[in-house]
């Protein structure tokens, strides 16, 4: 934790003094003759200032209990990408931000939607050595999930909500 | 007396209010859900009520929040469920319910355990209901008396304690999630002069980050890859035996029902702290007083009815603050306090002149859900093991589905989906190095307050800065806000345990002197 905390407190320094540099650059309309006090920069100045001194703390610490050390290497990829949860993790987020990113709005809803549960739903029961049987039952299975997902969702919001789906 | 009985007239009145069939009905269905949201590991009731809240854009706003108050009491007593029989705690309020819950349920006693954490959830809910209805007018009343000043503070002191309180091991990393949180705030038109901060051009920017997107993102996407991680988790006990608790078997804790709801209502009001909090500190004291504390741990009752009835007493008590205040004493209060302002309702100190009987409305919104909790959580056992059942496979993709159409669905733009996904990969980074996400949704809601309130002070003391400091409220708030930093020092806790061991010794203080 130490060497996150070490990146993290580098890269919290790095966005207070950039909010304290964009504050700083902030009107502070004299031409309106609003009272000094009232610019629209003070808080986030002051916010950023706050994080900044919290950051360095964190760095400081962090460099005390050897943190700075990271010896990253290339050879820790390989190794934390071959763990389950982190594979896991991965397929998560690649098929979550595809479908809610990307699929969504490029092709009609009901049916990214469709798609996406029925995708989801293979590839993470799908197991080497599964028979035919069991590949139809699973694809069977995803597919009741898909359509009946998505033909409920989509008629909730469109017609019982009036939300104009993307 | 006369404050009282008209206190509870208001009550009635509210009670006589939803006793139609359709707000019953939508008690039954939302308290229903809440429960099986809190008792599937992996859906929040923070999640829950933020998606809900997309569900309730059409309804009336007395029959909206009443089906946000059935899913966030509901979710919190649900969770107890997985905590029991899986040994997973379906919400963090449920953590400290697994420490007796499943040792109860592996000895085979599986229904009583059920039955015990619904009469301490039922219990505490009705005590933090009580206080809900005394103490919120009195606050209600209380807070007109607060200026810019005092509310400066209190964004301060939220962001501080609910830090403090949410990552004891290293309260700064709470206090950088709370900042942070302030800073998100930061984004968009400031609320005194109309300038657009941060926004670099963008017109979606200009209102800033929605809360409702960033709250689904950094609860509900968050959470579908925190579960999509872990291990696979199997349900392993069953009920049995019976899970309609004894009367005599409940009312023998009596002293720890009543102490565990007086906590988790107290810590409930502290803003941004919570329901997980509240159920630690009411284990944590009803360990030290009782006489049986060597069975905490291995299936006490006692430990088990004091994490239930804290937790849920923390519901209302988190409710307090959001609506005489406008500042949530929880995340998923939050969430309601943003559903509130979607449905037209201006919680804060204004409440209690503009519409007092709204705070009644809301007490038997509470009193409604807990007689759903009680009548669903008593019969349907069964159900509620398939539910648990169901494969994180199958429900996760469902759940991320609605992540990302409630997200759109509040002003129909693409744009909010992107926050919900930022939101989520951010908040999935933070939790993972141990940055809690309450103070940092509790900033997301105080940035406003402490914006304008900081500036306006200055403007009226003239860029005088005593009256910060030295206003009666204003002075308390600083003093704890302060007293909170300086005692996470080590060797300024330390110091200060030598004076208070010098003025009152430990001998004196357990012999109640």
């Amino acid at each position: 934790m130490v060497k996150a905390d070490f990146v993290t407190g580098l890269a919290l320094i790095l966005v207070s003094l950039f909010v304290v540099f964009e504050s700083w650059r902030m009107p502070r309309l004299e031409h309106l003759k609003v009272h000094p006090l009232s610019v629209p920069g003070l808080v986030p100045a002051f916010l950023g200032i706050v994080i900044f001194l919290f950051a360095v703390i964190l760095v400081i610490r962090s460099v005390l209990a050897g943190g700075h050390r990271l010896a990253l290497s290339i050879q820790a990829t390989p190794r934390l990408l071959s763990q389950p949860g982190n594979q896991r993790l991965l397929v998560t987020a690649v098929f979550s931000i595809g479908y809610a990113g990307f699929l969504v709005g490029s092709i009609p809803y009901g049916l990214a939607t469709g798609l996406f549960i029925f995708a989801f739903m293979v590839i993470f029961e799908w197991r080497r050595g599964m028979t035919r049987r069991e590949y139809l039952r699973l694809g069977l299975a995803a597919g009741i999930l898909a359509v009946g997902t998505s033909a409920l969702v989509t008629w909730a919001f469109e017609s019982l909500f009036l939300v104009t789906l993307p | 007396m006369a404050v009282l009985l008209e206190n509870l007239n208001q009550f009635l009145s509210a009670i006589a209010g939803f006793l139609t069939p359709l707000a019953l009905f939508h008690v039954s269905w939302s308290t229903l859900l809440g429960i099986i949201i809190g008792a599937l590991p992996g859906l929040t009731a923070t999640m829950g009520v933020a998606l809900v809240t997309t569900l309730t854009y059409k309804l009336p706003p007395d029959l909206a929040i009443l089906i946000l108050i059935c899913v966030y009491n509901g979710a919190i007593y649900g969770g107890s469920r997985s905590a029991i029989l899986l040994n997973i705690p379906g919400t963090p309020a449920n953590a400290a319910t697994t420490l007796d819950g499943f040792p109860l349920a592996r000895a085979g006693l599986a229904g009583k355990a059920m039955g015990i954490a619904t009469s301490g959830s039922v219990l505490g809910s009705l005590i933090g209901m009580f206080f809900l209805a005394t103490v919120a007018p009195l606050l209600g009343n209380y807070a007109l008396r607060f200026q810019s000043f005092e509310f400066f503070w209190l964004a301060i002191f939220g962001i501080v304690i609910s830090g403090h309180l949410t990552a004891m091991e290293d309260p700064m990393k709470g206090w950088i999630a709370g900042f942070l949180g302030l800073l998100v705030a930061m984004v968009g038109q400031e609320g005194i002069h109309a300038y657009e901060r941060f926004t670099y051009g963008s017109t979606d920017l200009l209102g800033g980050f929605a809360l409702i997107p960033a709250m689904v993102g950094a609860f509900g996407f968050a959470e579908v890859m925190s579960v999509m991680r872990s291990p696979a988790a199997e349900v392993v006990q069953e009920a049995r035996d019976s899970i309609i608790p004894k009367l005599g078997e409940v009312f023998r804790y009596w002293r720890t029902i009543i102490r565990s709801g007086l906590i988790g209502t107290i810590i409930g009001i502290i803003p941004g702290v919570g329901e997980d909090i509240a159920a630690w500190v009411s284990y944590a004291a009803a360990r030290r007083k009782s006489p049986e504390r060597e069975k905490f741990g291995k299936g006490s009752v006692e430990g088990l009815m004091a994490a239930e009835t804290g937790n849920n007493a923390c519901v209302p008590g988190a409710i307090i603050p959001a609506l005489t205040l406008a500042i949530p004493g929880s995340a998923p209060a939050a969430v309601l306090l943003a559903a509130m302002f979607i449905h037209g309702v201006r919680p804060g100190p204004m409440i209690m002149v503009e519409s007092p009987q709204f705070v009644y409305q809301v007490v038997a919104m509470v009193f409604f859900s807990t007689l759903g909790m009680l009548i669903f959580g008593l019969t349907l056992t069964k159900p509620l093991l398939w539910v648990l059942a169901v494969p994180r496979t199958r429900l996760m993709p469902v759940v991320f589905v609605l992540c990302a159409i409630g997200s759109y669905a509040i002003t129909q733009r693409t744009f909010d989906i992107w926050v919900m996904i930022g939101f989520g990969i951010f908040g999935y980074i933070l939790r993972a190095m141990k940055y809690p996400m309450a103070p940092m949704v509790l900033g997301i809601i105080l940035g406003d307050i402490l914006d304008k309130n900081l500036r306006r002070g200055l403007i009226l003391s003239d860029g005088d800065l005593t009256p910060f400091f030295t206003r009666p409220i204003s002075l308390v708030l600083w003093l704890v806000t302060l007293s909170s930093i300086l005692l996470s020092i080590e060797p300024v806790r330390r110091a200060a345990q030598r004076v208070a061991e010098a003025v009152w010794p430990r001998r004196l203080r357990e012999e109640g002197g």
